[in-house]
């Protein structure tokens, strides 16, 4: 209790100040000079082994604001994070928080100083109860037992401060959505006396609304006071909301300013380095939203389509409790890709046409020819009907075995001779594909767990180049994965598709769909809402995907507001 | 194996070779990240175990090294090595065979059985075939069922023991047929046919394992069942099918025991499940699946019959042996946590 009253009564000296301000960015410094900066580091360094993840990094970070870590994998942003929140413990150099410093590699210590870290991984126990999740390491004890009644009293109060509807504090975590979740850890910092939250790619798994949501939230916790530190690969978020960008690139510091100073290319530009000019070029574009697609010329749709059947053909998809009556038809050669929101029912469309679903129902033609649903894997293996799923470490990679054994598992028929394999055999059959994909031979027999998340999702093409499939299910291939590997591995799919696989594209990134999709099939809460097609030299845009999934839906206010993210 | 017999494969190897280099170059960034001294040493732990423990055994009583003392400590870890190869599947397939002990003891009682109404191949077959079908009705059991492998093996093993009891209520069946003790004690060249039995399981489970298709199907569901059902492997079957390797090791195995002692006897499998499991994870093999080779089963063998001789030749107390095998196991499984925590 006591610590309560100590944050109202500086979140309340904070807020005071806070109205006086007016240009956020700039004068938030004034701010901090008075206070001093929340987190201060000098000459921070961590090594693994051999590898130095972090080289002498000093910053600051002005209390109650907004910063943003920025940098491809393995640039040194996590580490940072990672060393902040008392989880790593730096090799050398010195951190302050508030002007003290806490005790390294201890994430006690940190939440005593008021770091609390919210990660990817969210810390949710799925059995226990929403409002016992957010007491869990403080709960509200009297007479040392549970008091329930002055704890529900408190979530309700919480969720009154924070400005969000309060989710009904007896459901089981489990049963929540992630946002939901990533919602009661926020509660739960905010239970004890949290000054910093940490927070690691805090909307990669949030839908559309739901990230406005968030960042609603983290402009209103950055109102009371509390600075906020947060990794981030969606530039256009780091641009809207953070107030200071740090650029990390492999474990410097580049560059840590004002957002007003970078704009988009800036911040690639200074997260890559001199990389190829060209693939450069090419990703500030790509990424650059709907706009640059106007600077491609609209694809033609393959040649084949008006003569030869569809490869693939489905209608009626039914999966009950989540799709109703999707109709796709994909031709040799041509890029499908499927628009909508997270949890309109593009993963279970894909899933369902890769035999996931044993309880799709629907019709199905290959060349035209009517086949039976596929109800296993394998039938749609049969089929020629191949998926990239998702979870690339759950579902897609042994991530105990070798790279290459990862590309050649899709058939090893392939690889073996009279009945035997060896691993000289595998990586013969694999090193072809390893060119062609951009992964270094030499890497071929490393672990895959040792890879990074791009040449991870490399393994997973590779695998089905290895078996040919005629349909590539891709659901996606491009999540969490750095800028520059992106583009690669889009036009790694974009090289097969013109070699005649015919491709299915699940993104959450609109604009990856947008940008390489010959036609667009848009989903929205199951329903299949129509399917674009560009005529002329319009191009598809992330706003048609956007006006036709919420035409159905009746949230009128989400779609202004995604339109405006989108836009 | 292949290429040894194919020199045209060799000189394709050797081909191979300049673009690798080249590929090491673009990288030289990390050269060492990925094989350090540390993670070495951890890898091959268990080999560093077994040469200090004959070195111990050496050097407490002198004649460990000698060719007949060795002879019988290989012997005497026979059973439990077979049985082991077929573990090394089932746990490398991210299961658990907890029924192995009582089908060695239950495939005794048949082999003796049945040898005395029939001849020994037959009997041989007749145990071999009730030990695919003990393992058969375990996948059944597990893929169809979906019962997790520890309950449906510890409920399978309790079966399979009542109903050897069932067919000897006894217990025992003494064998009476000639020639029924020659596969444990006869000899060729000095070394007991036994030995030769698991020289031969070894090496046929080993190719099994690390040179076919399906040897390294058994790594891709153990290490990610998901993965290797998207792969369209044939999961259930495949993991299935190692119970049926585990049953027909427990089978030769049982037959072994019979032959050297003489009786079928339904005893004999209490602790074999346990120190099957315990010889598997010595090796270094993961107990969590997708980990582990046949070479570090043998090596678990070799540090389970050193440790057999050393308590055996200096008659060291029971209450110590179990001290000391605890110890060993702690000590593997520990490596195996550190070096994997190394690795990710």
């Amino acid at each position: 209790m006591r610590s309560l009253l100590r944050r109202q009564a500086w979140v309340a000296s904070d807020r005071g100040r806070q109205h006086d301000v007016t240009g956020e960015g700039a004068a938030l410094y004034g701010v901090g000079a008075e206070v001093g900066p929340a987190v201060r580091t000098e000459d921070l360094t961590k090594t693994y082994g051999s590898v130095r993840a972090l080289k002498s990094v000093s910053m600051s970070v002005p209390a109650g604001s907004v910063h943003a870590l920025v940098g491809e994998n393995g640039a040194g942003k996590s580490t940072m994070l990672g060393i902040l929140a008392g989880r790593t413990t730096p090799s050398g150099g010195r951190i302050e928080i508030y002007g003290s410093e806490p005790r390294y590699g201890d994430p006690r210590a940190a939440r005593r100083a008021g770091v609390v870290a919210i990660y990817q991984e969210l810390t949710i126990v799925p059995a226990l109860s929403a409002e016992a999740n957010v007491f869990l390491p403080n709960p509200v004890v009297r007479g040392g037992m549970l008091s329930s009644q002055r704890m529900r009293a408190r979530y309700v109060e919480l969720c009154e401060q924070v400005g969000v509807k309060a989710v009904s504090a007896g459901t089981p975590a489990g049963h929540l959505s992630v946002a939901e979740q990533q919602l009661l850890e926020i509660l739960r910092a905010l239970v004890s006396d949290t000054r910093i939250i940490l927070f690691d790619e805090p909307t990669a798994s949030l839908a559309v609304p739901e990230r406005r949501s968030l960042l609603t939230l983290i402009r209103d916790l950055r109102e009371r006071g509390v600075t906020i530190i947060f990794v981030s690969h969606n530039l256009d978020e780091v641009l809207e909301i953070a107030d200071d960008v740090t650029v990390f690139r492999n474990g410097h510091l580049v560059i840590s300013d004002r957002r007003p100073q970078f704009t988009k290319p800036s911040l690639v530009r200074a997260m890559i380095g001199n990389k190829d000019n060209r693939v450069l070029a090419e990703m500030i574009e790509d990424s650059s939203g709907p706009a640059a697609a106007t600077r491609r010329p609209a694809r033609p749709a393959p040649t084949s389509s008006s003569t030869a059947p569809p490869v693939l053909a489905v209608s009626g998809l039914t999966v009950p409790g989540a799709v109703e009556g999707v109709e796709l038809e994909i031709h040799a050669g041509e890029i499908l890709g499927i628009g909508g929101l997270v949890g309109s029912g593009r993963t279970t469309v894909l899933r369902s046409m890769s035999g996931l679903e044993p309880r799709a129902r629907g019709r199905m033609w290959l060349d035209g020819r009517e086949v039976s649903w596929p109800h296993t894997v394998r039938q749609a293996l049969r089929y020629g009907i191949a998926l990239v799923p998702e979870d690339r470490k759950a579902q897609g990679l042994v991530l105990s075995m070798s790279a290459m054994e990862n590309i050649a598992m899709s058939d090893y028929r392939r690889v073996a001779r009279a009945g035997f394999v060896t691993d000289r055999m595998v990586e013969r059959a694999t090193q072809e594909l390893s060119r062609t994909f951009g992964l270094q031979e030499g890497r071929l027999r490393h672990q895959a767990s040792k890879l990074s998340g791009g040449n991870q999702q490399k393994l997973l093409i590779a695998r089905w180049q290895h078996r040919l499939p005629r349909v590539l299910l891709a659901d996606e291939p491009t999540r969490g994965i750095d800028v520059g590997v992106k583009t690669e591995v889009l036009s790694t799919l974009e090289s097969m598709v013109a070699k005649g696989l015919a491709l299915v594209l699940v993104s959450s990134e609109l604009e990856e769909v947008t940008a390489v999709a010959h036609r667009v099939l848009v989903l929205s809460e199951g329903a299949h809402v129509g399917t674009l097609i560009p005529s002329g030299d319009n191009r598809i845009s992330v706003t048609d995907i956007l006006h036709l999934a919420f035409r159905s839906g009746s949230d009128q206010q989400a779609l202004s507001r995604s339109l405006q993210s989108g836009a | 194996m292949t290429e040894t017999h194919r020199p045209t494969e060799n000189s394709a190897g050797t081909s191979i070779k300049p673009p690798m280099t080249q590929a090491a170059a673009e990288a030289p960034m990390r050269p060492n990240r990925y094989l350090t001294s540390a993670d070495l040493l951890l890898r091959y732990a268990m080999v560093l175990v077994l040469v200090v423990l004959t070195i111990i055994a050496e050097s407490f009583y002198h004649g460990f090294f000698h060719f007949a003392n060795l002879n019988i400590a290989i012997d005497q870890a026979v059973p439990v090595g077979i049985i082991a190869v077929g573990m090394t599947f089932v746990i490398i397939g991210g299961g658990f065979d907890l029924s192995v002990g009582s089908t060695y003891a239950g495939a005794g009682v048949i082999f003796a059985s049945v040898s005395n109404h029939m001849p020994l191949w037959v009997a041989f077959i007749c145990t071999v075939i009730g030990g695919l079908v003990a393992g058969g009705v375990n996948a059944v059991i597990i893929t169809k069922l979906n019962v997790n492998t520890f309950i449906a093996t510890l409920a399978s093993s309790s079966v399979i023991l009542g109903a050897a009891y069932v067919y000897a209520p006894s217990g025992s069946v003494s064998a009476t047929a000639s020639g029924f003790a020659a596969l444990g004690t006869d000899e060729w060249g000095g070394i007991w046919i036994a030995t030769y039995t698991l020289v031969a399981v070894l090496v046929v489970g080993g190719v099994a394992l690390s040179r076919t298709p399906y040897g390294r199907s058994v790594y891709a569901i153990g290490g990610n069942k998901e993965a290797a059902r998207l792969c369209g492997m044939r999961v259930k079957m495949i993991q299935g099918s190692t119970f049926l390797i585990s049953g027909a090791c427990a089978a030769v195995a049982g037959v072994i025991t019979a032959s050297q002692t003489g009786v079928g006897s339904a005893t004999i499998g209490t602790d074999t499940a346990l120190d099957v499991i315990t010889v598997v994870i010595i090796g270094g093999t993961s107990l969590l699946g997708g980990e582990g080779a046949m070479w570090r089963t043998f090596v678990g063998i070799l540090i389970w019959g050193t440790l057999t001789n050393i308590f055996g030749t200096l008659a060291i107390s029971s209450s110590v042996q179990l001290l000391i095998t605890g110890g060993v196991l702690v000590f593997a499984v520990s490596m195996d946590s550190l070096s994997r925590r190394l690795r990710h």
